[in-house]
C-alpha cells in the first residue's frame, strides 16, 4: 500500500489512526496490538505471500534473541552467545541474500563463465533489505547486552510498525520501544498536529515535486535506454533532474514516515538532512539516508577499520594521524574499509553492476575527500584554510560530484547510463530545438545541431531543474520548519536550526495561517495524485 | 583516574590525532563538534585511548556512544574491571 494512494490517505490511515486514539484512551497494551494487526494488514496488502516469508524469519530471529538473551552475561557461555549471533546474522543474510542476489550472482557467473545458468525469476519481498538490517542490529543489541529483555509482542513491532516497514528508517530496539512503552493514554494533540504537517509536507514533495520532474526526464532516459544520443544540455537536465527527482522523493518518504510515526506517537530518528548543501562528500553522507550510513558505520567500516587499527597498533606502529600522514597505512586502514563499505551500500541498494558502481564511485569519492583532510594541511596548505571560497567550491565539486554518480544509480541499464554520462562530458556535442537554432543562427556564428524536442519541452525541463535546485540549496527543510516542536528524536536546534531570514519566515506553529497553507498543499497534492507512483527507495 | 583527568587525556589524543592543539573536550561533545572528527579519526581516537589506558571497548559500543562523557563512563568502567 503506498503512501500516496487514496486507499492509504482515506482509507487506511484514518481507521487505523481513529480505532488508535481511541483504544489508547482504555489501553495503551491495547492500542498497540491494533497498530501490529494494522502494520501486518498494510504490509499484506500488496503481496500476502509475503507474510509467509517475513513470519518465519521473525520467529527464528525471535528465537534467537531469547536464546542470546538467555545466555547473556554468564562467561562460561560466552562462545555459545557468539555462535548464536554468528546463527542469526548467517540466517538473516542468506535470506537476503537468496531473494536479492541470487539472480544477480547467477548472471556474474554466466558472464565470467561464459556458462548460461537458468534460475526461476525470483520475486523480492517487500522492504526485506530494510527489515533483514534492522533484525541483524537487534541480534548483535542483545548480544552486546543493549536489549535487557523482549516480549514477542515488542519485536512484533518492533519490525513491523507500518511507517518504517518498508523503506526504514533502520531504527534500533532501545530507542523505538521505550518510547511505545511510554505512550500516555491521553491523544497528544501537539504531536498528531506536527506527524500531520510532515505527512502533508512529504506528500505534497512526492506528488508536485518528485512525480512531477519525473515526468520530464523519464523520456531522456527511456530514450539512451533505446540507444538514442543524450546531448549536452539534454544530459545535465537528465542527471540533474534525476537527482532532484530522488531528492524530493526520499525527502518526501522520510518526512511521511517520521509524520505517521509522529500521528502514534514515537519520534524516528532522523533520515534525511538537506544532503544537496553538504560542503564536502563525508558531509553529504552524514545527510543522506543517515540511519543506513549509521548502520553500515556501525556494523562493517567500524569493526574492520578497528581490526586493522588494532594490528597496526599492536604491532609498534603509529596511529595514522594528521601531524605524520602516510600513505600506506591511509590505504590499507583507511581506503580499504571505506571502499568496501561503499561497495557493501552499492550492493545493498541492488543486485545490478551499476549499483556496485554506483558504491564504488561514492567511496572513491570518500578516499579522495579524506586523503585531502590528511595530507593537504601538510603538502598544500595555502589551499587548505578555511574560509567563504573553500566552502562554495567544495559546495560545487560535491553537488557535481553527486549528480554524476546519480546517474548510474538512475541507469537502467549500463549503455544509458553510459550515454548520459558521455553526454554530461560534452561527447556526443550540443544540440537544442529547431526553433531555438533557428533564433540563435539570426545572431550568426553559431553552429548548433537541431534535434526534434520542442522549445517547450527545454524550457519546461529546465525550469523543473531549476526551481527545484533552488528549493532545495535555499529553503530550509520540513524538519527545521518544525524545529521548535522536535519531530525526530535528534535535536533539530543543535543539528543545524535553519537561520537567516528564510529560517525567520519558515517556521510552523500551529495558526491559522499555517493550516491554511498546509491544506493548500494537501489539497493540491491530493488532486494530482495520480496513477501507482512508488517511493524510488520502495524498490530497495 | 577519574573523569576531569580522562577528558584531559582524551583532549590530548584528538589533537595528536588532528593536529589541532585547540581541541577541549567537554563530557557533553559530541562529534559534530569538533571539526574534521569523522568516523575514522573517532576510531583511530577509541584504538588510542585503548593503547593509553590497556583497555577494550565492545565494537558494538564503539558507535552507540553520543558524547565525550559516554566515553569516560564506559573506559572508568572498564578501568574499574
Amino acid at each position: 500500500m503506498l503512501f500516496n494512494s487514496y486507499t492509504f490517505l482515506f482509507g487506511f490511515l484514518p481507521v487505523v489512526l481513529i480505532v488508535f486514539l481511541a483504544l489508547k484512551l482504555r489501553s495503551v497494551r491495547l492500542a498497540l496490538t491494533w497498530l501490529i494487526l494494522s502494520s501486518i494488514v498494510f504490509y499484506a496488502w500488496w503481496r500476502p505471500w509475503n507474510l509467509l516469508i517475513i513470519g518465519p524469519s521473525l520467529g527464528v530471529n525471535f528465537l534467537i534473541g531469547r536464546a542470546l538473551l538467555a545466555v547473556h552475561g554468564d562467561k562460561s557461555r560466552a562462545t555459545l552467545a557468539r555462535w548464536l549471533l554468528g546463527a542469526g546474522i548467517l540466517f538473516n543474510v542468506c535470506l537476503l541474500g537468496y531473494f536479492k542476489y541470487a539472480n544477480f550472482t547467477r548472471s556474474v557467473l554466466n558472464d565470467v563463465a561464459g556458462t548460461e545458468f537458468v534460475l526461476h525469476s525470483i520475486v523480492l519481498p517487500l522492504g526485506i533489505s530494510f527489515i533483514t538490517f534492522q533484525k541483524i542490529a537487534f541480534l548483535i543489541d542483545v548480544h552486546g547486552g543493549r536489549i535487557k529483555d523482549f516480549s514477542f509482542r515488542d519485536f512484533c513491532l518492533f519490525v513491523l510498525f507500518f511507517p518504517q516497514l518498508i523503506a526504514g528508517p533502520i531504527v534500533h530496539y532501545r530507542e523505538m520501544m521505550p518510547q511505545f512503552h511510554a505512550l500516555p493514554r491521553r491523544m497528544d494533540r501537539e504531536a498528531l498536529a506536527v506527524g500531520l504537517t510532515l505527512l502533508a509536507l512529504g506528500l505534497f514533495k512526492k506528488v508536485i515535486f518528485a512525480d512531477g520532474v519525473a515526468g520530464h526526464i523519464s523520456p531522456l532516459y527511456a530514450g539512451a535506454a533505446a540507444g538514442a544520443e543524450i546531448t549536452l544540455i539534454w544530459a545535465w537536465i537528465a542527471a540533474l533532474g534525476f537527482t532532484l527527482q530522488i531528492y524530493f522523493d526520499f525527502s518526501a518518504y522520510s518526512d511521511m514516515a517520521a509524520g505517521l510515526a509522529r500521528c502514534i506517537g514515537p519520534k524516528l530518528p532522523m533520515n534525511f538532512f538537506s544532503p544537496l548543501k553538504a560542503t564536502n562528500i563525508i558531509d553529504f553522507w552524514a545527510r543522506w539516508h543517515i540511519t543506513l550510513t549509521r548502520f553500515l558505520t556501525a556494523y562493517i567500516y567500524n569493526p574492520v577499520t578497528l581490526w586493522l587499527t588494532r594490528r597496526r597498533a599492536k604491532s609498534g606502529k603509529t596511529l595514522l594521524n594528521h601531524r605524520q600522514p602516510a600513505l600506506i597505512p591511509f590505504m590499507k586502514i583507511l581506503a580499504f574499509p571505506t571502499l568496501l563499505t561503499m561497495y557493501i551500500s552499492g550492493l545493498w541498494h541492488g543486485a545490478a553492476y551499476l549499483f556496485v558502481a554506483w558504491g564504488l564511485l561514492h567511496g572513491l569519492y570518500l578516499v579522495v575527500n579524506h586523503a585531502w583532510r590528511l595530507f593537504a594541511p601538510r603538502y598544500l596548505p595555502k589551499l587548505t584554510r578555511s574560509s567563504g571560497f573553500h566552502k562554495s567550491f567544495g559546495f560545487l565539486l560535491t553537488f557535481v560530484a553527486v549528480v554524476v554518480a546519480m546517474v548510474l544509480f538512475k541507469g537502467p541499464t549500463p549503455q544509458a547510463a553510459g550515454e548520459v554520462l558521455r553526454g554530461l562530458a560534452g561527447l556526443n556535442g550540443l544540440s537544442l530545438p529547431g526553433s531555438v537554432t533557428d533564433k540563435l543562427s539570426s545572431f550568426g556564428g553559431l553552429d548548433i545541431a537541431t534535434d526534434t524536442s520542442s522549445a517547450r519541452d527545454l524550457i519546461l525541463a529546465a525550469a523543473w531543474v531549476f526551481g527545484l535546485s533552488i528549493i532545495a540549496l535555499l529553503m530550509p527543510n520540513s524538519l527545521q520548519l518544525l524545529a521548535r516542536y522536535q519531530p525526530v528524536l535528534e535535536d533539530i536546534e543543535t543539528v543545524g536550526r535553519a537561520d537567516g531570514l528564510m529560517g525567520r519566515f519558515f517556521r510552523w506553529q500551529p495558526s491559522f495561517i499555517w493550516s491554511l497553507v498546509i491544506a493548500c498543499l494537501v489539497v493540491m497534492a491530493i488532486v494530482n495524485i495520480g496513477g501507482p507512483s512508488e517511493f524510488l527507495y520502495w524498490q530497495f | 583516574m577519574n573523569e576531569e583527568r580522562l577528558l584531559k587525556l582524551f583532549s590530548d589524543i584528538l589533537q595528536r590525532l588532528l593536529g589541532d592543539d585547540s581541541i577541549r573536550l567537554h563530557p557533553d561533545t559530541v562529534r559534530a563538534d569538533i571539526d574534521g572528527w569523522d568516523s575514522f579519526n573517532y576510531v583511530n581516537f577509541i584504538v588510542a585511548i585503548e593503547q593509553e589506558l590497556c583497555v577494550r571497548f565492545q565494537v558494538a559500543d564503539v558507535e552507540s556512544f553520543k558524547t565525550v562523557g559516554d566515553i569516560a563512563d564506559e573506559t572508568l568502567r572498564l578501568l574499574e574491571d
